[in-house]
């Protein structure tokens, strides 16, 4: 593997758990919720972006719906599953978004839904590929280091520039102050959600495109691993995720590329939370 | 008749799975999502000791219990330095890295599993259908008096202890990583011989058998009846895991049946549905009150409620808690 | 100050602990003797209940060390502590809420089985140990409170729940961090007739109080923290006298003047 490839390979993976970790992160950082169901939204986005490819034959309006959907669906559960749990102890939220994980990904495996097989996702020639004095970079991976870097973009400019960026970081480091200084709460974790969401979503039909590959179980390895980010990452940090995202992708290829296949990616991925929690707890990047 | 007696049997082991759950979630507090790992640890060890040993069912019951339940105390390490929902992280992990190893190392057989074991022999008679399902619930009988005979010791209150406030429980003289690993290893033994029971009673096991929605179904099992009680889980599996049996409408959704059962649960009925504070179980005591003649049922609560004799239906609710703003007597002269 | 080592059962030397940039404790050195009624008092953020939870076993030291009836115990975790006769409660209470008042207690009188596997065999529902609970419940006056749960009673009880357990440890030493905190008057008087009455039966007590009369009129001798050091140490008249002390309080917040 020449070190192109493995800047490459770095970068995309790094993109894709970065998108879905983001949501996850931001999620924690306000609510202190692991909202596991996440993953189910991430793969929402993906079919709902594939259903609308089918029927237009447009990327972007596919991946346009995919955002709208899921970030739909996201502020669905936090108004109608979470906001009712808000005062109960960390652990109630947990197990009712496992139990969402698991209902939702349930159905999504039903027939009428996406079934147990695997779509392909033919739009890997929405964007040119790139071509360097070093290599070159598919059009599928151009794709995905574009809409990360613009979110990377967006996101500053929230977090830096806004009154909702502010409000979230307020709530962040305590929410019932923050409720108290005239922060509307509801409005502001809502906003969160869908916009988390909305991410998830537009990784699913990224990586969709850029595996060619929906399926209904798809969310269980990113998601696994955005955990893994978000630990890593110290727990509700936004920078330290965007850090995570990419020293995670960068250790597993060099691992990968070097020592070769003794464990499933995943599984190391979660050797390395076990460790990881209860040697530094406070996350590799925490203080 | 024979699916009867199967689906009895395993919604025996799964009301074993659940208790042992019981015992390190509902006693000792550690929330874990990764109980199916400890299951699958028993199921493996029992099948490679018959395939590979050549062992009889009875040791390689006994070795898999055993085996399960030091892994227990080993993979409870993490609960020593995480809490609460990074405990969760942890257990979940813990379930992953066991099915990748079955799956990814040959020496437990790959993706292929384990096929090809007998069922148990008792006097050159084998244990099939009934005789299994006798086995299963002698079993489930074992786990349930140790479930309420460890309650009762001084680690049943130590675990309790463990449960409601760490500190306090140390400044007990309650060792916690010593309590925490107890009953890691207690609730692994006991969903280790359940394991060997599965792996016997099916003749094949696989790695994705013991994946994480298993735990996941075993947590909503245990919510589902209600934490930290006996009766709970038991009536928790049973219903459950048999429910998606005979209504071909919930075997098809059975683990929406089960993500939908913990959402449910948590947002209106955390204690489960045979809680001690649920709706269901106060009326069933009230049922049960009225119904037996002679003095009231809880020995607590009469003492408690003799100076309001009659038809107070739930004697133990209402007389046996005092408001939280009441003042004490001293209070009231100043 | 010459020790008298004869009755000394507990003595810190130099002990210190730093959080960050932050000497909560720094150098603190001073001996509880037997039997005494020993006060520590301070300003808030003095460093008191850090020196709890240093004697105690919830914080280690930074630097410095503790000895119990001639043995070191810092470094020890909490539970051995406890077990070697240092019972201790907590200035905001621990109840086990989902437990009785009784069984509350119970748990503490288990501490000589915890690390044996006789825990793991014997009931505790003993009649003998349940008498026991029951005779300190009396003593600290929650008898009728025995089979309800913890998570129900007012503070007030609970403060007493937190002697009452810690007393079920046997204590030879005995540490109550702000027992007397949200009491109404009449509770205090209770409490200080309490705790005289445990000196009596020969426990030694240290306590960590906020209120000064409380403090002065209970205690035989009083220690004074301000910025993690001793300010000053001596019998109450001579702390209430004491320039240092006054100015240190009234520099804060003027606390001796209102209670």
């Amino acid at each position: 593997m020449t070190l192109w490839n493995i800047l490459l390979d770095t970068l995309t993976q790094g993109s894709i758990y970065f998108l879905i970790a983001v949501g996850l992160t931001m999620v924690y950082g306000i609510l202190k919720i692991l909202h596991i169901a996440h993953a189910a939204v991430y793969t929402v986005g993906a079919g709902v972006g594939l259903a609308v490819f089918r029927l237009t034959g447009n990327f972007w309006a596919a991946l346009a719906a995919a955002m709208v959907v899921s970030g739909a669906v996201g502020v669905l559960i936090y108004r109608g599953v979470y906001f009712y749990m808000l005062d109960q102890p960390r652990i109630v939220p947990l197990i009712t978004s496992v139990g969402l994980f698991l209902l939702m990904q349930d159905l999504l495996q039903k027939p009428y839904l996406m079934g147990p097989y695997q779509h392909a996702f033919p739009a890997q020639d929405v964007f040119p590929s790139l071509t360097l004095p070093w290599g070159t970079v598919p059009s599928a991976q151009v794709m995905i280091l574009v809409f990360t870097a613009l979110t990377l973009g967006v996101l500053y400019g929230v977090f830096t520039r806004t009154r909702l960026g502010l409000a979230w970081q307020a709530a962040a480091m305590d929410r019932d102050m923050a409720g108290a200084v005239g922060v509307n709460l509801n409005r502001a974790i809502a906003l969160n959600f869908l916009l988390g969401s909305a991410l998830a979503g537009a990784a699913g039909v990224l990586v969709g495109v850029f595996y060619n590959s929906v399926y209904a179980t798809m969310g269980d390895v990113p998601s696994y691993k955005a955990f893994v980010v978000i630990v890593l990452g110290g727990m509700g940090s936004v920078s330290g995720t965007v850090a995570a995202s990419f020293l995670l992708a960068l250790a597993e290829t060099v691992l990968l590329s070097s020592v070769g296949y003794v464990l499933p990616r995943d599984a190391i991925a979660f050797l390395v939370l076990i460790l990881v929690l209860m040697f530094r707890p406070q996350g590799l990047l925490g203080r | 008749m024979g699916y009867l007696v199967s689906v009895m049997t395993f919604a025996s082991i799964w009301a074993v799975l659940a208790l042992s759950l019981n015992i390190l979630t509902g006693y000792a507090g550690q929330v874990s999502l990764g109980h199916a790992a400890f299951f699958g640890i028993g199921a493996y060890t029992s099948a490679l000791l018959a395939v590979k040993a050549g062992w009889s069912f009875w040791p390689a019951f006994v070795a898999a219990v055993l085996v399960t339940g030091i892994c227990g105390a080993l993979l409870g390490l993490p609960s020593l330095r995480v809490r609460h929902d990074f405990l969760v992280l942890a257990t979940m992990g813990v379930n992953f890295v066991v099915v990748a190893v079955f799956k990814y190392v040959d020496f437990f057989g790959g993706a292929l599993g384990i096929v090809g074991l007998q069922k148990p022999q008792i006097f050159g008679w084998t244990l099939r259908g009934w005789g299994f399902l006798a086995l299963a619930v002698a079993y489930l009988l074992l786990t349930l008096w140790v479930s309420d005979y460890v309650r009762r010791t001084w680690a049943g209150l130590a675990f309790a202890t463990v449960r409601e406030d760490e500190d306090a429980a140390e400044a007990m003289g309650v060792s916690v990583p010593r309590f925490k690993i107890y009953a890691f290893a207690i609730s692994a033994a006991l969903a280790g011989g359940a394991g060997s029971l599965y792996a016997h009673f099916l003749g094949s096991i696989f790695p994705d058998h013991f994946a994480f929605v298993e735990s996941i179904g075993i947590m909503s099992m245990v919510v589902f009846g209600g934490l930290g009680t006996l009766r709970g889980p038991v009536v928790g599996a049973f219903v459950l895991k048999i429910l998606p049996e005979y209504l071909r409408v919930v075997g098809d959704y059975r683990y929406t049946l089960y993500g939908g059962v913990l959402v449910l649960m948590m947002l209106f009925q955390p204690q489960g549905i045979l809680g001690d504070n649920s709706w269901l179980w106060k009326r069933l005591q009230a049922l049960y009150a009225r119904w037996r003649p002679g003095p009231q049922p809880r020995p607590t609560s009469r003492a408690l409620s003799a100076a309001n004799p009659g038809d107070d239906p739930a004697p133990a609710s209402r007389s046996g808690r005092v408001n939280p703003g009441e003042r004490t007597h001293e209070s009231e002269n100043s | 100050m010459s020790p008298k080592t004869a009755d000394v059962i507990l003595e810190t030397h130099r002990l210190s602990r730093h959080f960050g940039g932050l000497r909560a404790v720094d150098q603190v050195s001073f001996q509880v003797r037997q039997g005494e009624i020993l006060g520590l008092i301070g300003p808030n953020g003095a460093g008191k209940t850090t020196v709890f939870n240093l004697i105690s076993g919830f914080l280690k030291p930074t630097a410095g060390t503790i000895h119990f009836q001639g043995r070191p115990i810092h470094g020890l975790r909490p539970n051995a502590i406890a077990r070697l006769g240092i019972g201790r409660t907590f200035q905001i209470v621990k109840p086990f809420s989902d437990l009785t008042v009784r069984e509350n207690v119970l748990a503490g009188l288990g501490h000589d089985l915890y690390p044996t596997l006789r825990a793991l065999r014997e009931h505790y529902l003993r009649p003998d140990a349940v008498r026991r609970a029951d005779r300190i419940l009396e003593v600290v006056g929650l008898s009728e409170y025995a089979d309800v749960r913890a998570g129900t009673l007012p503070i007030g009880l609970l403060r007493r729940l937190e002697i009452a357990r810690a007393l079920a440890l046997e204590p030879v030493l005995l540490l109550l961090d702000e027992s007397a905190a949200g009491l109404t008057h009449h509770e205090v008087e209770a409490l200080g007739a309490l705790v005289r009455g445990l000196r009596d039966q020969g426990i030694t007590i240290l306590l960590v109080e906020h209120n000064m009369r409380f403090a002065m009129g209970l205690c035989d001798r009083i220690i004074v923290l301000n910025q993690g050091r001793i300010l000053a140490e001596g019998p109450p008249e001579a702390i209430q006298r004491n320039p240092k002390v006054i100015e240190a309080y009234l520099g804060h917040s003027g606390r001796v003047a209102h209670r």
